[in-house]
């Protein structure tokens, strides 16, 4: 065989294999193809006025609807209802669609980040009676119901919601009752969702510094606030801050909040209710105006990506330990933390998964109006998930996408892993690593619109064509873009798992004589396997409940739509619609709790479901 | 500079009891090395006078004050950690610094503190490096002088050589006792290496699950163990299982195999017991006031400065270690040789259930 110094370069390996090629090659271009591609596809659009190169689209954008330094109306108001009872009503500034939208972002990551971090040290380091269920109850808000627990939220915070109940009517705390809407209202819904993320990562920092470097402090005289504030936060703060950007990511491409809240009109000047809107009203999805906001969108997304990747990667403190036992900082809670514990963390936790209680109770009731809380026991709701023909064909519908996505992501994810962990030397390695990782940063909205340019011009008049509104059929599309936007959380998993196999391991079986592909096939399959079905659990649940490419792009025919194209419908729709959707988000619950406890029983391993780095 | 006592200090994790009465008492301004195998409970001890963890029971006295509870920040032991717990997120300056800073010192006077603490520890142009960028020596060297910067009472020493190699582990054995020299301070060290134990301490109390075997000067320990366990801690050394056959006021004959030696020191109660005899002490020629016994060559191993012959007398293998090669001359495998011990080498002990 010869020896190849291209080979070396691009593969890492000098002698030219067909299963390592491939193995670079397949995820490469299938991501240069599906993702790379259709955004730049985007971009010429964008970035094309008359025929020539312009930057009309976005100097377009410069008008006080985008942006606008003198915000409009009141944060809040003391306004008076039908009953003439006073409400506060507080519902935000108008800064403009852009500012809003950077600015709900950095809210929502500040509000998380607080909300995560008191969490996770409570977690990290008290021990007090109740904290095994306080840990199993915190799992709950991880469980995706897409726009229900939105509609949740906004019901506790209506002038006769959860909250009122609590602080108005029963400890008198609030004047009068408050009632939260617009951009307030998309701040609260999407720090209650995401602020789990923020969490789970806050609860790995913590965890995993050395007890040592804190008793040392202690040893030396410090103590309290001030050990928290030199040794254990800045130890913690790469964690804690690649999970609040991976919180504003999500809080930027967010659609269920601007969605549900969008009676408010101030709801709706969100980057991606922008450009989602333009979606369903039809008219406008082509609009290089759109492009130019969606591309504005992906670059704010990306550069907070790119730059959490750099902070953290500059301070990965691994850990310096070296022997030593290993003995978790736990302590009692003194009286007055362990008041705190109970009388405000708590009830804070309680408050947090009430969305998802919110959705079961949803489900199955009769009726929930304007009250506290909903009235009359009924099965009917969750029975239909299986009676009604449009519900059951949505499931079907999305079991199938979902499937095939994951068989993609999963031969997508090990071909990538394998070529950049096991050889290193080359040059594709890197950019397949990013590659396949930032999609995390692509914001599904803009996902969605680079298809729709995409498709429409490569395929035109073909099923795959989104414009060809009475032959176009989603699931190729869908399932293209699920497994773009899902590999990551894949890829993670399984990469992991190969770290852990030493490469000597499969370096035996070459050496006694076996092809790169046996070995691969042998020995790295096998002993990863469960790491790939882990992967593969995940990967399912949350392509079951994606939602911007579903909402869009999968809602132009409906004999073809998932799941969350029908949920989103139905919410938005008719009187009843809601507790259907409720109980289509019980049923994703259901979906998910199971995925998540067989992936954890089968690998043995806690998945903590997102993480960025 | 003050003395340290510990009485009767109890401490069980669990089921486990690590230190089952421990009695110390450490002079000011003396090493003190804690010896021990791995699991006997020399870290509980330290992390208990550091305050890190607290014992069920005992009482912990510095100089008059008992500290048996009060908290590690107020105490002023300060330890260095086995694996040094460098802040990653600090430069050497900020971590030597650290401690400085919560006594609330002027600034010109931490920098004038921490410069002559780096300059103790020869890492002058260190300060702005992170500690990921120096090596396990340096590192180590670090840790030592965050701790005496703060001057502590006592400073303790939790296994400090162990991650370096045997180069530099010579090095910083004479460092830390040039160091401790100089300061005067109250050093409790804590190691399972004999040999280090011996070259660096004043004096070493030796450890077994839990207890204090026995304390005293290394050459007390070395020379004299108290027990079985401490002679066969110490270094390379025979323990022959044995019967006291004859007892004579503080002189028993002791026999093993078919061999009987009489007129040794012993005043145990046990008929069992061990005969210990350190290899080096053993003569291939006949000495005066000796026992002796014969039996045949099993091996011959050359070290180097030193030779050893080990010797097969009915099942048991007795070594003997000498640096004379004139001793040895023409020994060969399987020939007959006798061992020569001057009779107050011969150390019996009662046999311990080990
Ligand atoms: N936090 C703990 N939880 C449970 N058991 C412990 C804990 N710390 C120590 N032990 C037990 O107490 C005993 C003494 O442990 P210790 O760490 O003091 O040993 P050591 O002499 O320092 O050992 P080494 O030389 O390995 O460091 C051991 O049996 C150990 O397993
Ligand atoms: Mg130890």
């Amino acid at each position: 065989m010869k020896v190849s110094k291209w080979s070396e370069r691009l593969f890492g390996t000098p002698l030219f294999d067909p299963v390592v090629t491939t193995s670079f090659l397949f995820p490469l271009l299938y991501l240069v193809a599906f993702l790379i591609i259709p955004v730049l596809a985007m971009l010429a659009i964008a970035f094309q006025y008359n025929g020539q190169f312009s930057l009309h689209w976005f100097t377009s954008l410069a008008s006080d609807y985008y942006i606008s330094f003198h915000p409009e109306g009141e944060f809040y108001k003391l306004i008076t209802m039908p009953t003439g009872e006073q409400v506060y009503y507080i519902q935000g500034w108008d800064f403009g669609v852009i500012l809003n939208s950077l600015l709900v972002s950095i809210s929502v990551m500040i509000l998380t980040t607080i909300l995560g971090t008191v969490f996770a040290f409570v977690m990290a380091r008290y021990d007090f009676p109740g904290k095994d269920i306080v840990r199993i109850l915190l799992f709950v808000p991880l469980l995706v119901t897409p726009f229900v627990n939105v509609f949740i939220v906004k019901k506790m915070f209506l002038p006769a919601g959860l909250i009122n109940w609590v602080f108005h009517d029963i400890l008198h705390i609030f004047p009068h009752p408050i009632w939260i809407d617009g951009l307030v209202g998309v701040i609260v819904a999407q720090t209650l969702t995401y602020y789990p993320i923020v969490y789970l990562n806050a609860y790995a920092s913590f965890i995993n510094i050395d007890p040592t470097l804190e008793e040392q402090a202690e040893n030396l005289g410090s103590g309290g606030l001030h050990l928290f504030r030199t040794v254990t936060f800045p130890l913690a703060l790469p964690g804690i801050a690649a999970g609040a950007t991976l919180v504003g990511i999500f809080s930027l491409e967010d659609l269920a909040a601007p969605i549900v809240f969008q009676g408010n009109g101030l709801a709706r000047k969100l980057m991606s209710f922008q450009i989602y809107s333009a979606f369903t009203s039809g008219f406008n999805v082509g609009s290089p105006q759109l492009a130019a906001l969606a591309l504005i969108m992906l670059t704010i997304a990306i550069m907070m990506f790119l730059g959490i990747r750099k902070y953290v990667s500059l301070r990965q403190y691994a850990m310096l330990s070296k022997g030593g036992r290993w003995k978790p900082r736990v302590a009692k809670p003194k009286p007055w933390q362990a008041f705190l514990i109970y009388f405000v963390v708590l009830p804070v936790l309680f408050l947090s998964i009430f969305p998802q209680i919110g959705v079961v109770l949803l489900a199955f009731s009769e009726q929930w109006g304007d009250t506290t809380w909903p009235s009359g026991f009924t099965l009917k709701h969750i029975q239909s998930i299986i009676t009604q023909p449009d519900i059951e064909r949505v499931i079907i519908n999305s079991v199938m996408y979902s499937t095939v996505a994951i068989v993609v992501i999963i031969l997508l994810s090990l071909t990538a892993s394998y070529a950049s962990s096991r050889f290193k030397k080359s040059k594709l390695g890197p950019v397949l690593d990013s590659l396949s990782t930032i999609p995390i940063a692509v914001p599904g909205i803009v996902i969605a619109m680079s298809y729709f340019f995409f498709f429409a011009k490569v395929f035109p008049d073909t099923p795959l064509d989104p414009t060809n509104l009475l032959g176009f059929n989603p699931a190729m599309v869908l399932i293209l873009a699920y497994s773009i936007r899902r590999l990551p959380f894949a890829a993670r998993s399984i990469s992991a798992g190969i770290q852990q196999v030493h490469i000597s391991l499969e370096e035996v079986a070459l050496n006694l004589g076996a092809s790169r592909w046996k070995a691969l096939t042998g020995i790295l399959i096998p002993l990863i396997l469960l790491n790939l079905l882990g992967g593969a659990m995940l990967s399912f649940v949350y392509c079951m409940s994606e939602t911007s490419v579903g909402i869009t792009l999968g809602s132009i025919n409906p004999e073809y739509y998932p799941i969350t194209a029908r949920m989103v419908e139905l919410i938005t729709g008719s009187v009843g619609g809601t507790h259907l959707t409720a109980a289509l988000g019980v049923f994703l619950m259901v979906v998910q709790i199971i995925a998540i406890v067989l992936a954890n029983v089968i690998t043995k391993q806690r998945y903590s479901f997102i993480g960025l780095t | 500079m003050v003395d340290v006592k510990l009485e009767n200090i109890v401490k069980t994790f669990g089921e486990t009891v690590a230190l089952k009465g421990i009695d110390l008492h450490i002079k000011a301004g003396e090493l003190f090395t804690l010896l021990g195998p791995s699991g006997c409970g020399k870290s509980t001890t330290l992390r208990i006078i550091a305050g890190l963890d607290f014992p069920d029971s005992g009482t912990i006295y510095f100089g008059d004050q008992e500290v048996t509870y009060l908290p590690s920040s107020k105490r002023g032991a300060v330890l260095v950690f086995q694996n040094y717990a460098l802040w990653p997120h600090m430069t050497v300056f900020d971590n030597v610094a650290y401690g400085l800073k919560l006594r609330k010192l002027p600034k010109d006077e931490i920098k004038k503190k921490v410069e002559w603490a780096l300059e103790l520890i020869k890492l002058e142009g260190f300060a702005d490096r992170y500690p990921t960028q120096l090596s396990g020596g340096q590192q180590q060297r670090v840790a030592i002088a965050r701790a005496l910067v703060v001057e502590p009472k006592v400073l303790l020493l939790d296994e400090p050589l162990s991650n370096l190699d045997a180069k530099l582990r010579l090095e910083m054995r004479s460092e830390i006792r040039r160091i401790q020299r100089e300061l005067g301070i109250t050093v409790i060290y804590v190691t399972h290496d004999q040999e280090e134990a011996m070259a660096i301490s004043d004096r070493i109390a030796v450890m077994n699950v839990g207890t204090v075997e026995q304390v005293g000067t290394p050459k007390e320990i070395y020379e004299t163990p108290k027990t079985e366990f401490v002679a066969s801690f110490m270094g390379k050394t025979n323990v022959i299982p044995a019967k006291v056959v004859e007892r004579n006021g503080d002189r028993v004959s002791v026999e093993f195999e078919d061999i009987r030696l009489d007129g040794l020191y012993y005043t145990g109660e046990s008929d069992d017991v061990v005969v210990v005899i350190r290899p080096e002490r053993i003569r291939l020629k006949p000495i005066e006031n000796a026992v002796s016994f014969t039996g045949t060559v099993d091996l011959i191993e050359y070290y180097g400065f030193f030779v050893e012959v080990v010797g097969l007398f009915g099942d048991t293998r007795i070594i003997a270690r000498t640096i004379s090669d004139r001793e040895i001359a023409g020994l060969k495998p399987l020939q007959q040789v006798t061992f020569y011990v001057e009779r107050d080498d011969v150390i019996v002990l009662p046999k311990q259930q080990l």
